[in-house]
Order: structure tokens, then C-alpha cells, then sequence
């Protein structure tokens, strides 16, 4: 059986835009016309189906080096990173954005890399927290978060620079409220926000 | 060994792992490269009670890439799990994939093993699993009433005594089951390096506990049994057991004769690594008209999982932190369809504490008495209250008096809901919190190389506590040798054995070891000197002075022998010292304890709900700081962990499907940077005398125990509504 779910309280919430109620209505109508028995045998061929994977070439560049690699076409940007490209410093902390902790710059800007396909990549810059020391000079952010000691673990830390960086560049650390503000889709559960929030106003005021 | 490669470059303040953190380079559990890996993805159970009539692995199979299964019915052998008796014997808890039956939903019961992550994980998709289900129970609020107390330790005085106390507040407090999610998710590596030995790279807080526990599973030697935890994505309790996945990793790996990883994914860290079990208090608590106590009554449940029964101890507290005569505690344990809960960053004690810090505060209102003026009139601030034994130290009333200065606990007006601002009210509040302070023994060992450098050993774990910095410290301080000659190794089970990083015993427990080993190398040091200058001979630690370039007396401190003479004389190679030290005699005749004050400024708005906290400051007796900054980040980090106790951390559970929902970070809050406000941390830092050599007590647990108190306290003051559930959350202030 097919099951779609709208929350009755959704569905009624007016503020909602009218295409979305359109589609989801149609969608609605569109299932409700589905004979049953034609359902059964969707599901049936889908349980015995197994699908096998697919890869597709890809070429990437990562921290200013290019990849050209055969990817599974399901892997995502982290697992791509941590798993077949070594470069660990990405972490995963809960794989479907909800945690900040797989944060990378995609052409400059902050990215969930775990709801980042691989193959949504092709052809754009992409940076991690390997990538932005340079020369063996850290990142002024990197020497931030030493100095003000704005980790504990040190899990969430990538993902806390490579959004700090950002969030600088954004224009969003004027001030404590509005770091706080614009650093909370990075989860710490050490708690480190009081470092955290040190190192960016240490950043942005220098 | 790799670990903590990138020490002592770039910023000499930092910690010692820190550009290995900050660049990405330090490894984690799951980020080992190892030859000829493959990936284990486990598969839940979807029933919560029952057992497994079939599992069906055809569809499975067909995906190309799988390279193997494990199931109750195909597995490879587990000489430590061979009857049902060595089962119970061996304590390990769920005895995964060695039984039927289904104790609760989420229960692990096969596991897929491919060549790529997304193989497995694909593959596990497609496990059909048949059950026979049985009747089932997850709700502790419908069934806790059936349960009866028992005693739980021994009464003091007579609960009779205070009947016709003319001050008593008897109430009832519920505290939802959180759950630890450190931001890493446990996981391990497994690889047989030969067929009877094994080497786990493994989340965990204590490499010697896994191997204890791995090791007589398979029959092996310990020292076979190589346990590294170098880099610990955060614990806080999840990381003191060891738990089913990583036996499910060492049978994979059995089975398919390749290193197996496995990951748990964040839904399975719900119901795979332990939880604080969800909570029922009654407290009773009587007063004269001076406030002083009369006498306690603390009563106590919690929940638990079917196939082991692990007690919070949450009427524990109440024994230590005031005086009073009389004193009866009770407890039972709730046995439910859930996985086994265990140790959450202060266990038990923050879950008591939070009970009789809300009575003590209604108390306080109750005789129109400051709050604060009741806590340190009742606090025993001399002597253990049970064992009347002298604290060896305690500065909880200086806490008191320093944080309801930072606080500005002045500008607080008696009245409760009396301080408003437009649709917002305004409410201080505070509460305090104790922690027994333990040591265990440790060994520690330090390595000189002929150049001087020393490295410092030892297997404790540092999973974010900064374990590391302060061995550095401390042997700098013992040897004198320059911090940037000192590099430091741990989390590694071939090095000197330690405990498990855990109930704030870390730092007490490694620092003792580190001061003998600092003085064994320099009597070691000495005894070569004493063959080139014969005036190094018999001299105590205190005489000798270490240098970055060799060995002098303090009388004579610019005599120096240097360390190239003292190895090309000797014709050493590395000398090595270990060291081992404990607790001792002065556990006989003192007690100890850390302890901390907690004060809060909240703003609550009239028709939101919405709880604010403005400030919150934490002031702390943890002994000696061995590092001022680590040890600050720990408390504030701990005062975050309390925030979302206190108003938004709860695991639930439908009733219904006798499961968890919101089983991720999105249904599950705990406090992001906005929910906390810059958190104001001091510390007593007076050593300890008698604790160990350095005087540091443990600090982890008490900056969470009492902080919910504190903030549902200045809710009380906001409000005038006295909130005794937790979270405490909108819908609750204004219903
Ligand atoms: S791992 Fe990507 S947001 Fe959590
Ligand atoms: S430092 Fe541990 S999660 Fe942020």
C-alpha cells in the first residue's frame, strides 16, 4: 500500500502556499483513482525488485584538487569525502541535516554535505576543513578556535569553522546574539558554545 | 604511533590535540584506514516484544557487493556466549545474536556486511523479518504506580521523629528519559590480525573496559586484544559500557575473515548506547521554623529494560550535601520493552538533585526565607553528613556567596512573579549540586629520549575533557622539562592501564600517576647522574631539578649534568619509567566531594511560554584547576547539557507502537548556540590536600547536577508557577 501522510494541521494552516496545497491535493486525488488492485501489484513488483547500483564518472575538486572517479550514484558528498576520498575531517553526526557537523563550502558557501548528492557536485569548487590551512598556516578561524579553546571533542569543530567562516562572510557576526543566531544549525553537544562564539567575534573583529 | 602528531605547533596555549581537531587530522573511531575493509549496517527489530519466527535473507542477497550476514542462526562462534549460564555470567547485557527474542523495538537482530556503506545499507532495506508478537509495555508513567519500593540504603534516625515538622513540602517530581547523542555516533573498526588476536579502533571512554570485556568473549589473551580510542567524539556515560554493536562488529568480522566498520546511525543511538532513564520522585521534606531541616523522606523510580536492571541510585544525593537527622530513602526499578539505560553525565544525581533543590527552594518560599540563606544554613560544610567523616575540602558556601554576587542576586525582589518587563517576567533562581570525588588506580609511564623529549603515556581516554593537556601539565610542573619537549600518548590499551574516563574521575585518578612517574624518571635520571657526579647520589624528587637539557640539584642548580653525557656515559638507548598510584589511607579518614554552585536569570514571556535564560553562572570547588580553560569549557559545557534537561531534552515514546519517535536531531533538542547564553564560570581553585599529589577534583559531573533546579527554580520566581516535571516546556507555563 501506498501511503501519503498530511498533517491535518498542515493542510490547514492557511499560510500555506496554494501551489503546495494544489499538488498535494492532486497528488491525493491522483492515489484515490489508483484502482487497489493495481496497487497491490505496484508493490509487488517493487518488493521484488532488486535494484542494483549504478555508478557514473565524476569529476571533482576538492580543495583545489581534481577528482575523476567512478561514483555510486547514491553516495553522498560526505560518505564520497570520508570514505573513498580519505579526507575525514568532514564528520557525520547524524546524516540528514539536522547537525552541521558535515559542513563544507560548495563555491563558497556553507553546504550540508550529507544532503549533497556526490553527482549534485560535478564541476563546482569544493572546500573541507583539510583545505583551508595554507601553506601549514592555519586558517585565522582555526587559530581562533585553539586560542579560545571553542571545542572539546573536537566532532562538531570542522563543521563549526568551515559555518563560522561563512557566517563572517554572510555578514552575520555582528554581535553575540546574532553569531549565537546564525551558528545554531551547528550542534555542539559538548556544550563549547561560549568558545565558539569567542572565536568568530575574535575573527570578525580583527 | 600516530596520535596527536601535530603537538605543540602553531599555539603553544592550546590544547594538545588542538590543531589536530581544528585541521581535521586527528582520527576518530571510524576513520582508521585499514586494508580491505567492508561496511556492517545493523538491522532493527520492528516489533518491540515477541521473538523472530523467520528472517528472510534472499532479497538481500541479490545485492551485489554483500559480502555476508550475521543472524542468531548464522554466526560465527562466541565461546563466551556458548550456554545460557556463560551468558549471564559474562554481564554483558542483550545477548546479541544469541536469542530469539525481542526486548524491545529497535532491538539489533541481523547485521549486513558489504563492500560499500551504500551496499549495506541498501541491502539491510531489504531483510524481511517475520515475528510472533507478545504483549508489550513502554510506558513508565501508566505503570511505575504498580511498582513497589524497597529500602535503598540504610535509614538514618527515625522518619516518625518529624511528623509534626510545622514546615513540610511533599511533593511528587517527573523527569523525562534523555538521551546522551554525543555528537560522534559509536562506532567501530574490528580486524582479526591473526587468529587469536584483534585490534579495535573503537568509541569508547575506556580501552582497558572493552578489552576486559572483548577479550574473555573469544578466549583471548588481553594482550591480544588491542583497544585504540584516540580521538573520542564526546561520551558523556554512553562510552563507559560496551555495548552490542561492537560484539556484532567483532562476530562480523569473524564471519567474513575481513576488518569490518560499523557505524550506528543517529536513530540507533536511541536504543543502542544507553539513555538516562526516565524518572519518578517523591519528596518529603520537613523544617522548623529557623529552616533548619528536620528530616527527609526521597523516594525514587526509574525505568529499566527487560534483560538487565541497571538503578540511576537517584536518592544517592540526598546523603551528602546537608545535614540532618533523619533521612529514609526508597527505590524501584521499572522494567519496560526498552534497551538498557545507563550512566548519563551525573548519573543519578542530577535526577536527585533536582528534586530536593525544587523542594528546598518551594521550602524557602514556604518560610519566606532567601533561598540562599536556607541552602547555607542546612549545607554540612564540615563533615560528610552520613559518615561524619571531616571533608578533606569543601568550598560549596563560598560557592554560594561568589555566585549570587555574579549573578547580582540583590537586584532579585523576594516575591515571586513580582519582576516584569512588558509581556515578559523576570526570575532569579539557584540551586546547588555535590559529587562524590573518586580516584581510581591508574598507570602512567614516561618515555626520555636521548634529546631530552619526554613522552608522556598513559591508556585513559580524552574524550574531550582535556586529559591530555593536563598530563602535560602536570609533568612539566612535576619535572620541570619544558612544555615543548613533552608530548603525550593515551587512549591506547598497550599503553600503562587506566580507567575509563568517567564520573569525573579522570583527571583525580591519571594526575596522581603522572606526578609518580615525573619523580620515578627523576630518580632514574639521577641514579646515572650519580655515576658521572657522585653528588646526585640518594637525593630525593624535590632536590632534582629537570631541564630541556639535562639533570642539577636544587642546591646547586647550575651544576648540570647534561642529558647527552648522561646517555653517551650510560649508553642508553630511551629510559622508561611507569608509575601506578591510587587512592589510599586518606579514604579512611576524610571524605571527598566537588561541588558547585548554580544561579540563573531567566525571562519567561506571559503569553509564549518561551523561557529565556539571560544568565547563568556556575561557580565551582574542583580543587586545583590544572587547566583554567578546559576546566571552564567543561562547566559551561555541563550548564548547556543541564539547560536542555531543564527545558527541552526528552526521548519519546509512543505508547502505542511501543517504540521511539522523534529518534533524531530533529526530534530530538538539545540545546543549539541560541538556547544559551554566554555561560560566567569561576572556580573556587584551592587544591585539595589529600585527594592525590596535584589536588584536582573532578569537575564533569557537578556542572550539570543542579543546574535544572536552578533554572525551574527562576521559573518558579518569574511565574509563581512551580513546575516540578522536566523539560519544562512552553506549553507547560501556559497551561
Ligand atoms: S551529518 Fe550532515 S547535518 Fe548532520
Ligand atoms: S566539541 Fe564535542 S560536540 Fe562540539
Amino acid at each position: 500500500m501506498i501511503r501519503v501522510k498530511i498533517n491535518p494541521i498542515m493542510a490547514k494552516n492557511e499560510k500555506l502556499s496554494r501551489r503546495f496545497f494544489l499538488k498535494t491535493t492532486g497528488v491525493l486525488t491522483l492515489l484515490a483513482a489508483i484502482p487497489a488492485s493495481l496497487k497491490s501489484a505496484y508493490k509487488q513488483v517493487k518488493d521484488f525488485i532488486v535494484i542494483q547500483k549504478k555508478t557514473a564518472p565524476l569529476t571533482i575538486s576538492v580543495n583545489k584538487k581534481a577528482y575523476t572517479l567512478d561514483s555510486d550514484t547514491r553516495t553522498t558528498l560526505l560518505d564520497l569525502l570520508r570514505e573513498n576520498l580519505a579526507l575525514t575531517g568532514t564528520k557525520k553526526g547524524c546524516d540528514h541535516g539536522q547537525c552541521g557537523a558535515c559542513t563544507v563550502h560548495v563555491d563558497g558557501e556553507r553546504v550540508l554535505s550529507c544532503l549533497t548528492l556526490s553527482a549534485m557536485v560535478s564541476g563546482k569548487e569544493v572546500t573541507t576543513i583539510e583545505g583551508i590551512a595554507n601553506d601549514g598556516q592555519l586558517h585565522p578561524m582555526q587559530e581562533a578556535f585553539i586560542v579560545c579553546d571553542g571545542f572539546q571533542c573536537g566532532y562538531c569543530t570542522p563543521g563549526q569553522i568551515m559555518s563560522a567562516i561563512a557566517c563572517i562572510k554572510e555578514g552575520h557576526a555582528n554581535s553575540v546574539t546574532e553569531i549565537k543566531e546564525h551558528m545554531s544549525g551547528n550542534l555542539c553537544r559538548c556544550g563549547a558554545y561560549n568558545g565558539i562564539v569567542e572565536s568568530i567575534q575574535k575573527v570578525a573583529t580583527s | 604511533m600516530r596520535f596527536f602528531d601535530k603537538q605543540n605547533k602553531v599555539i603553544p596555549e592550546g590544547r594538545v590535540e588542538a590543531v589536530d581537531k581544528v585541521t581535521g587530522g586527528g582520527k576518530y573511531a571510524a576513520e582508521y584506514k585499514v586494508d580491505n575493509l567492508c561496511y556492517g549496517i545493523l538491522v532493527d527489530s520492528t516489533i518491540p516484544s515477541g521473538s523472530i519466527k523467520n528472517i528472510d535473507l534472499t532479497k538481500a542477497q541479490q545485492v551485489k557487493g554483500v559480502v555476508g550476514f550475521v543472524t542468531h542462526l548464522q554466526k560465527p562462534n562466541v565461546p563466551g556466549f556458548a550456554t545460557e549460564d556463560l551468558i549471564k555470567q559474562s554481564r554483558f547485557g542483550l545477548p546479541i545474536f544469541h536469542t530469539d527474542k525481542i526486548y524491545f523495538k529497535g532491538q539489533p537482530i541481523a547485521l549486513v556486511i558489504a563492500e560499500t556503506l551504500e551496499d549495506a545499507t541498501y541491502a539491510a532495506t531489504l531483510i524481511e523479518v517475520e515475528y510472533n508478537t507478545a504483549s508489550f509495555q513502554v510506558d513508565f508513567d501508566a505503570v511505575h504506580h504498580n511498582i513497589p519500593l524497597q529500602e535503598a540504603g540504610r535509614e538514618r534516625g527515625q522518619i516518625d521523629s518529624w511528623r509534626n515538622a510545622p514546615y513540610v513540602i511533599e511533593e511528587e517530581y517527573n523527569i523525562k528519559s534523555e538521551v546522551h547523542n554525543p555528537m560522534e555516533m559509536h562506532a567501530t573498526i574490528a580486524e582479526w590480525t591473526g587468529e587469536r588476536h584483534l585490534k579495535l579502533y573503537d568509541k569508547t571512554q575506556g580501552v582497558n573496559n572493552v578489552q576486559q570485556v572483548i577479550a574473555p568473549l573469544f578466549n583471548l589473551e588481553k594482550e591480544n586484544l588491542e583497544v585504540v580510542s584516540e580521538f573520542v567524539g564526546g561520551g558523556f556515560g554512553s562510552g563507559l559500557r560496551v555495548w552490542p554493536h561492537v560484539l556484532a562488529t567483532v562476530m562480523a568480522a569473524k564471519q567474513v575473515s575481513r576488518p569490518v566498520k560499523l557505524m550506528l546511525t543517529r536513530p540507533q543511538m536511541f536504543t543502542g548506547t544507553g539513555y538516562r532513564p526516565a524518572s519518578w520522585q517523591k519528596i518529603k521534606l520537613g523544617a522548623d521554623a529557623s529552616g533548619k531541616f528536620l528530616g527527609i523522606h526521597h523516594q525514587a523510580k526509574n525505568e529499566t529494560s527487560l534483560y538487565e536492571r541497571f538503578s540511576d541510585q537517584i536518592t544517592r544525593v540526598t546523603r551528602l550535601i546537608y545535614n540532618f537527622d533523619n533521612l529514609k530513602t526508597e527505590d524501584a526499578l521499572v522494567p519496560l520493552n526498552l534497551s538498557a539505560a545507563t550512566w548519563m553525565r551525573g548519573p543519578g544525581d542530577c535526577t536527585g538533585d533536582f528534586a530536593i533543590e525544587c523542594a528546598i527552594d518551594e521550602l524557602s518560599y514556604k518560610l519566606k526565607m532567601d533561598p540562599v540563606d536556607l541552602r547555607s544554613k542546612n549545607i554540612a560544610a564540615t563533615h560528610h553528613p552520613e559518615n561524619k567523616l571531616p571533608w578533606s575540602s569543601n568550598y560549596l558556601l563560598e560557592c554560594i556567596s561568589i555566585g549570587a554576587k555574579h549573578i547580582g542576586w540583590d537586584n532579585r525582589s523576594p516575591m515571586p512573579n513580582s519582576m516584569k518587563d512588558g509581556d515578559w517576567q523576570i526570575g532569579y533562581g539557584m540551586a546547588v549540586g555535590m559529587w562524590n570525588a573518586g580516584r581510581n588506580k591508574t598507570s602512567a609511564a614516561i618515555k626520555m629520549l636521548a634529546d631530552g623529549r619526554i613522552i608522556v603515556q598513559t591508556a585513559m581516554t580524552d574524550i574531550g575533557t582535556g586529559t591530555g593537556t593536563g598530563m602535560k601539565n602536570i609533568a612539566h610542573e612535576t619535572t620541570g622539562i619544558p612544555q615543548d619537549k613533552i608530548t603525550v600518548e593515551l587512549g591506547n590499551s598497550s599503553l600503562p592501564p587506566a580507567p575509563s574516563q568517567g564520573g569525573s574521575t579522570g583527571m583525580s585518578s591519571v594526575s596522581g600517576a603522572i606526578v609518580e612517574a615525573s619523580n620515578a624518571l627523576k630518580l632514574k635520571l639521577a641514579e646515572y647522574a650519580a655515576l658521572i657526579n657522585i653528588d646526585f647520589r640518594n637525593l630525593s624528587p624535590d632536590a632534582i631539578l629537570l631541564s630541556g637539557k639535562g639533570i642539577s640539584r636544587k642546591e646547586n642548580p647550575n651544576e648540570t649534568v647534561t642529558y647527552a653525557d648522561l646517555w653517551e656515559q650510560n649508553k642508553l638507548d630511551n629510559v622508561v619509567v611507569e608509575a601506578t598510584s591510587g587512592p589510599g589511607e586518606e579514604r579512611k579518614k576524610y571524605a571527598f566531594c566537588s561541588s558547585a554552585a548554580h544561579f540563573c536569570q531567566v525571562r519567561v514571556n506571559v503569553k509564549t511560554g518561551k523561557v529565556k535564560i539571560e544568565k547563568l553562572v556556575c561557580i565551582a570547588d574542583g580543587g586545583k584547576i590544572v587547566n583554567e580553560k578546559a576546566a571552564a569549557n567543561q562547566m559551561s559545557g555541563a550548564a548547556v547539557g543541564g539547560i536542555g534537561m531543564a527545558l527541552m531534552e526528552e526521548k519519546l515514546i509512543d505508547a502505542k507502537i511501543g517504540g521511539l519517535i522523534g529518534d533524531d536531531l530533529a526530534g530530538y533538542h538539545f540545546p543549539v548556540n541560541a538556547d544559551a547564553p554566554m555561560i560566567d564560570v569561576h572556580f573556587i581553585g584551592k587544591p585539595d590536600p589529600y585527594i592525590n599529589p596535584t589536588g584536582a577534583k573532578g569537575l564533569g559531573e557537578v556542572g550539570i547536577i543542579g543546574t535544572a533546579a536552578a533554572i525551574a527554580n527562576a521559573i518558579y520566581h518569574a511565574t509563581g508557577k512551580r513546575l516540578r516535571n522536566l523539560p519544562i516546556t512552553p506549553d507547560t507555563i501556559v497551561g
